[in-house]
């Protein structure tokens, strides 16, 4: 297991992040580069009807934009990680729905940042804890939980579609998702 | 006081991006009034970069070229970070201020102010503005109730998902506030009211039934099957 980031400690990338923001620091950037680019890519080759040439055109997308927006970055907010995979996974949507063209282009954003902006933020210890508790509720997942988790978050499937490609009934998707998230204390459900 | 949640489904597909545009606006509208949701979106959020972070890393069949990024970069820009470009335009000078106060992905859409919205009016207190989306399966409207008003009431074929941008309503079931997410399924008979004090102005999405008809007959077609049970009884 690699340096994840996200301990509740130091958080390396985010460090890294900074220094770009702040400084235009290259070396900072290729680090980051380094590490996140072939996530990226591996998240985008599970792109449904996604192939090599779009998830290398869309990894230097990405990259751009977090050397673009370091500066938004706040790590009060979100760790490292979840600053950049939010990226990668806006960059997705916008993508899809500029290669299906049947949708109105909006802003992708906009559904997403207006929330943040808002009052209410999460208190950053809180947040800290929660992100070990699912690291550790993860790996101890059945594998019929883990699976639709992965399909959907990974290779943004919605429920509807999960269903129909296991041959499942919505019903019992909906159930095994939120077993998973109960496991994983993110309460969604009162 | 928002006390209707976007259950776990409508938060998990909008998390990883594979809800509708009509569906997605409804449940963004909804963040934007409350903290609660806002929260679980980040935890969800969370989720999916744990996954991320556990993908097996996949290198360039290249290999990663750093320096062809960097030159790509500084062809685009001077190299200057900006700090982000989506905050400073995400508000929108509006005129018609119940616009400015809506979530900026509405403000957006509405900029132009509510009244240039092509509404169409459906008795004395009720009028809506459907929104093109392209989406084919559902329908996305504003509905406008004058305060004191009653829908007839109507039955949907398919799923309907309401938002309160503003004012209040209430049916059998419950009085909504605004930000409120109330989802009603197909057959589900109601009969929704405007308080008295001020207009009602929601957010709808309404899955569009299997036979297509136009636009404008779609929107009616509730309210003219009320019509037409009334006069046969």
């Amino acid at each position: 297991m690699q340096e994840t980031g996200i301990e509740a400690g130091a958080d390396p990338w985010a460090q890294c992040l900074e220094q770009i923001a702040e400084h235009r620091d290259r070396a900072a950037f290729r680090k980051v580069f380094e590490h996140f680019a072939p996530l990226i890519r591996a998240f985008l080759l599970k792109t449904p009807g996604g192939n090599w040439t779009q998830a290398e055109e869309i990894t230097q997308e990405v990259m751009i934009k977090v050397w673009r927006k370091s500066g938004s970055f706040n790590r009060g907010k979100a760790s490292a990680t979840t600053w950049i995979y939010t990226i990668a996974r806006n960059t997705r949507i916008d993508f899809i729905r500029r290669r299906d063209r049947k949708e109105r282009r909006v802003a992708i954003e906009d559904m997403w940042h207006e929330a943040e902006a808002s009052e209410e933020p999460l208190v950053d210890l809180q947040q800290k804890r929660a992100e070990a508790r699912i690291r550790a509720a993860l790996a101890e997942l059945p594998d019929e939980q883990a699976q639709v988790l992965f399909k959907a978050f990974m290779e943004g499937k919605s429920h509807n579609e999960v269903a129909e490609e296991l041959g499942l009934p919505l019903g019992t998707v909906k159930s095994r998702i939120r077993l998973a998230l109960g496991k994983l204390q993110v309460m969604i459900d009162r | 006081m928002v006390s209707f949640h976007p259950d776990s489904r409508f938060l998990t597909d909008f998390t990883t991006g594979s809800l509708p545009l009509s569906e997605a606006l409804c449940v963004s509208a909804h963040l934007y009034y409350c903290g609660k949701c806002r929260a679980r979106v980040q935890q969800l959020t969370d989720v999916g970069s744990h996954l991320f972070n556990q993908l097996a890393p996949e290198t360039a069949e290249s290999g990663d070229d750093f320096e062809t990024l960097m030159q790509r970069i500084e062809q685009n820009d001077a190299g200057e970070p900006v700090s982000d470009d989506l905050a400073t335009s995400s508000r929108v000078s509006v005129s018609d201020p119940l616009v400015g106060r809506m979530p900026s992905v509405l403000g957006k859409l509405f900029q132009q102010g509510l009244d240039s919205l092509q509404w169409v009016q459906l008795g004395r207190s009720l009028r809506i503005a459907p929104v093109d989306l392209g989406d084919e399966r559902r329908e996305t409207a504003l509905y406008d109730i004058r305060a004191g008003g009653r829908m007839p009431e109507h039955e949907h074929r398919g799923e309907e998902i309401t938002v309160l941008l503003k004012g209040s309503f209430s049916d059998r079931d419950g009085k909504y506030s605004r930000g409120d997410f109330v989802v009603r399924n197909a057959g589900e008979a109601h009969q929704p009211t405007a308080t008295q004090d001020t207009d009602c102005v929601c957010l709808i999405s309404l899955e569009r039934p299997v036979k297509a008809r136009a636009l404008f007959y779609r929107l009616l077609e509730p309210l003219v099957q009320y019509r037409l049970s009334r006069f046969s009884n």
